[in-house]
């Protein structure tokens, strides 16, 4: 018998290692057309997660649901020491609301004399987050809106508050956002009052690092932080955090969006801001316009008229 | 005699994808958005070397060359170099199985060690000579030790609940034999 199954073993080694050779050559040519055409393997991927991801929901959404709660626990025993904390800051929060409700009123008040409209173009869909990356070393999450609902790559995501990152990778129904703490990301940003342009550059902690600053002297911390709109990837003026110091004297980003629960995140529609390339386009339409130019008595249509035809080009 | 029928393998083999899905599933909850200062153990890439050690024929290398690259897909991770990686691993592991079916677990976990440093330090070289973005180094550190930490507890786990065992000589010789 011990016979029969070496003579056996003198066959099938050469097959097995053919069949590992091949494995490791199919495996190998992946990693290399990745290396070399990434888009079309990230459209892939992209595929993959969107009918991987949602055929889970159903599952995921109790899980995390559970642990959340049970973690919740932990935070109940020190309910009375928070409660305090939250009553003080309701107090606060009152005298700032009336402020806003003023400010909302002189606001609108002053918009309605301008007749100002604002931008119709920056809506948002909100979506659900319905997983993360998976792994320690990407900082990204999965949302349940797609390209059904029209998102498109480079539109920013935001919660309540604060810029979260930006769409990279949708697939039908589901997108994933690249945070702003991923070491993949950089989002070009100014900081007020000083109006120094920087980086916001990620780099796997919880607070990515103010890169590229001109003078690092004229900023403080407390500074707020937001987008400049160059490159023309996100809108500008989207609030990303305030500014903050770390131990060895380096400028980072404290973020305003709260990282901590990530669940409901706004994606803006954003068509790219207009570039005026050429001396008086924005005056005078451009010559193979179809649409026929308007008297200039007003600047409002005007620039409107202007601002579709590039759309359409 | 039970573990070494047909019914019984097939159905471990599709028990190994399916543990690794249960893996992925974990590892993709929405429950910390924070960067973390520490990365848990690759149960994954435990598991694929103890069923490697234990049963080979549990565990082909088709089989483990397909669930790692769905892994990496999933991870983030470039696809194809780390599964290549881990397959090459677990056959190390198993050409070495043969000769010494008795060995200590000292030298085994010594062993799965040294495959998981190797895997580890080719995959950041290869990464590096390619130019792609890498993890951080401490992270990727972290992972690896955690990883060879965890191994002993895996084992543990797939011998008791999986019943994944090392075969006694009678029954490699059934096995052997059809």
């Amino acid at each position: 018998m011990a016979k029969d199954r070496s003579q056996r073993d003198d066959y099938s080694t050469p097959l097995r290692r053919l069949l590992i050779g091949l494995v490791c050559l199919c495996l190998a040519a992946i990693f290399l057309i990745w290396r070399i055409d990434s888009p079309r393997v990230e459209r892939f991927r992209a595929q993959l997660v969107d009918t991987v991801v949602p055929s889970m929901d159903w599952a995921m959404a109790p899980v995390t649901g559970a642990i959340n709660l049970f973690r919740d626990f932990q935070s109940y025993q020190r309910l009375a020491e928070q409660n305090r904390e939250l009553r003080s800051e309701l107090r606060q929060m009152r005298a700032w609301k009336e402020a806003a409700l003023q400010l909302e009123q002189e606001n609108a008040r002053l918009l309605d004399l301008n007749n100002v409209r604002l931008d119709p173009k920056l809506t948002y869909i909100t979506g659900v987050v319905l997983a993360d990356s998976g792994s320690p070393f990407r900082q990204s999450v999965i949302l349940n809106i797609g390209a059904r609902d029209g998102i498109q790559d480079g539109w920013a995501a935001m919660d309540g508050i604060g810029l979260v990152g930006r769409i990279s990778g949708t697939g039908q129904d589901t997108s994933r956002v690249i945070l702003l703490t991923d070491a993949a990301s950089a989002v070009p940003a100014v900081i007020q009052p000083s109006g120094q342009t920087a980086l916001v550059a990620g780099d796997n902690t919880a607070a990515p690092v103010l890169d590229f600053l001109e003078s690092p002297d004229l900023i403080r911390p407390g500074d707020r932080v937001i987008t400049s709109g160059d490159g023309s990837v996100f809108p500008p003026g989207l609030l990303i955090g305030q500014v903050a110091e770390d131990r060895a004297g380096r400028k980072r980003v404290r973020l305003s969006a709260d990282y901590e629960r990530l669940e409901f995140l706004r994606v803006l529609r954003h068509q790219g801001s207009e570039a005026i390339k050429e001396p008086g386009a924005l005056v005078v339409p451009a010559p193979d316009a179809t649409i026929p130019p308007q008297r200039p008595d007003i600047i409002g249509p005007q620039s409107g008229t202007a601002s579709s035809g590039g759309g359409n080009g | 005699m039970a573990s070494t029928s047909p019914g019984r393998i097939w159905m471990m083999r599709m028990a190994f994808p399916f543990l690794a899905l249960i893996l992925i599933f974990f590892h993709l909850l929405p429950l910390d958005t924070l960067p973390s200062r520490w990365a848990p153990p690759d149960l994954l890439l435990a598991l694929a070397l103890a069923w490697s050690l234990r049963r080979p024929d549990f565990v082909p290398a088709i089989l483990i060359g397909a669930t790692m690259l769905v892994a990496d897909m999933m991870f983030q991770r470039p696809p194809g170099l780390f599964a290549m990686l881990v397959v090459l691993g677990c056959e190390f592991l198993k050409s070495r199985v043969m000769p010494h079916r008795e060995t200590a677990f000292a030298a085994e976990w010594l062993a799965v060690a040294v495959v998981i440093c190797g895997i580890v330090v080719l995959n950041r070289a290869i990464l590096a000579i390619l130019a792609v973005a890498q993890a951080p180094l401490g992270l990727t550190l972290i992972q690896a030790i955690l990883t060879i930490a965890a191994y002993p507890l895996v084992v543990v786990l797939s011998q008791s609940l999986l019943g994944v065992r090392k075969l006694s000589p009678s029954e490699a010789e059934v096995l052997g034999s059809r």
